[in-house]
């Protein structure tokens, strides 16, 4: 199980990644990052909407009310230009974190 | 089923956003706890164990609607407090000390207050740019337009004004008292008497003049205001 303040530092990457694949709401959001990472990285309503109206007053990401086939209402978010920008050296300074992490003996043989 | 908007509203209640910034937070928090509750129902779950799965993803509620508001709030106070006072008062900061170097470097000569003592000059002595005051009525007038124009209000509007002022003024009442205090070999009837003409000369003139710009301005832009009221009306 990862710890809590990684989880904290991993969620503005995961939701760049997860909206690199297309607009979703935030329960869609929060589903996919869990189903994806195989429940290492969840999402509660009180952990998920203020990071997304965060991420929104930095213009990572935008967010626009949509209705479904059936006539919800839903909050769509999808990443900006601004958002694009930043996942490059977000992704850019994590790689370079666990390949620092790989090279401790102690870290890769735990 | 549980009527989650009544339910994240009442939670939410006092959420200090704009009324319909907050009816959006509100709708978009139950639909999301609806889909999830829906989901729950969907494995097997009895109706009421799965209001209270959804209900258990939020542990404080007050603690939420902080973060919320910050996370919605703060990024707008910090670009209007730099826009509406920063730039304004390290524009004019800038502007005020930059020509005082030119005028001291290549201006006329400064006027010296003092007491003459035959030919020679007797401290306390304030040394007056003349043609540095004549110019702080045009910085103060547009630190008050800057500031003004990013809608600042009339604390901002003023401290933008009176910006460049504000480090000297810093200077003579808290480090000269303190100077004094501290250092006995400091001759004290000089030093009082310097507080205030030092004052004067480098804070109340540059401040007045700095000011008259700024009220220029906001009197201009109050009978603008006035103006367009009765245009509308």
């Amino acid at each position: 199980m990862i710890g809590a303040g990684i989880k904290r530092g991993t969620a503005e990457l995961a939701v760049l990644s997860i909206l690199e694949e297309g607009p979703l709401h935030g329960y869609e959001m929060a589903r996919r990052i869990e189903e994806q990472t195989k429940g290492a990285l969840r999402f509660t309503l009180a952990a998920l909407y203020p990071m997304l109206y965060r991420m929104e007053q930095r213009r990572w990401i935008r967010g626009s009310w949509e209705t479904s086939d059936n006539g919800r209402r839903r909050r769509c978010y999808r990443l900006t230009p601004a958002g694009r920008e930043k996942l490059s050296p977000l992704r850019q300074e994590w790689s370079e974190l666990f390949q620092a992490l790989r090279r401790l003996k102690k870290v890769a043989h735990a | 089923m549980p009527d989650w908007q009544a339910l994240v509203r009442s939670q939410l209640d006092g959420l200090a956003l704009q009324p319909h910034e907050r009816a959006e937070v509100i709708e978009e928090l139950a639909a999301h706890l609806e889909e999830t509750f829906e989901g729950a129902r969907r494995q097997g779950f009895a109706e009421q164990d799965a209001a209270q799965r959804r209900l258990s993803e939020v542990k404080d509620w007050r603690a939420l609607r902080r973060r919320i508001q910050t996370a919605r709030t703060m990024e707008n106070i910090m670009t209007n407090r730099v826009k509406q006072f920063w730039l304004p008062s390290l524009l004019t900061l800038l502007l005020s000390m930059g020509l005082l170097a030119l005028i001291q470097i290549f201006g006329p000569h400064p006027w010296m207050v003092a007491r003459h003592s035959g030919w020679s000059l007797v401290a306390p002595v304030a040394v007056v740019y003349i043609p540095w005051l004549l110019s702080l009525p045009l910085i103060g007038a547009m630190g008050a337009y800057l500031s003004n124009r990013a809608g600042g209000s009339q604390r901002a509007v003023f401290s933008s004004t009176v910006f460049p002022v504000l480090p000297y003024l810093v200077f003579f009442l808290v480090a000269l008292p303190v100077i004094a205090i501290l250092n006995d070999r400091v001759a004290h009837n000089i030093m009082f008497a310097s507080l205030f003409i030092g004052l004067f000369a480098c804070v109340l003139a540059p401040g007045a003049a700095l000011l008259a710009g700024g009220f220029l301005i906001q009197l201009f832009h109050a009978r603008r205001l006035t103006s367009r009221r009765v245009v509308s009306s």
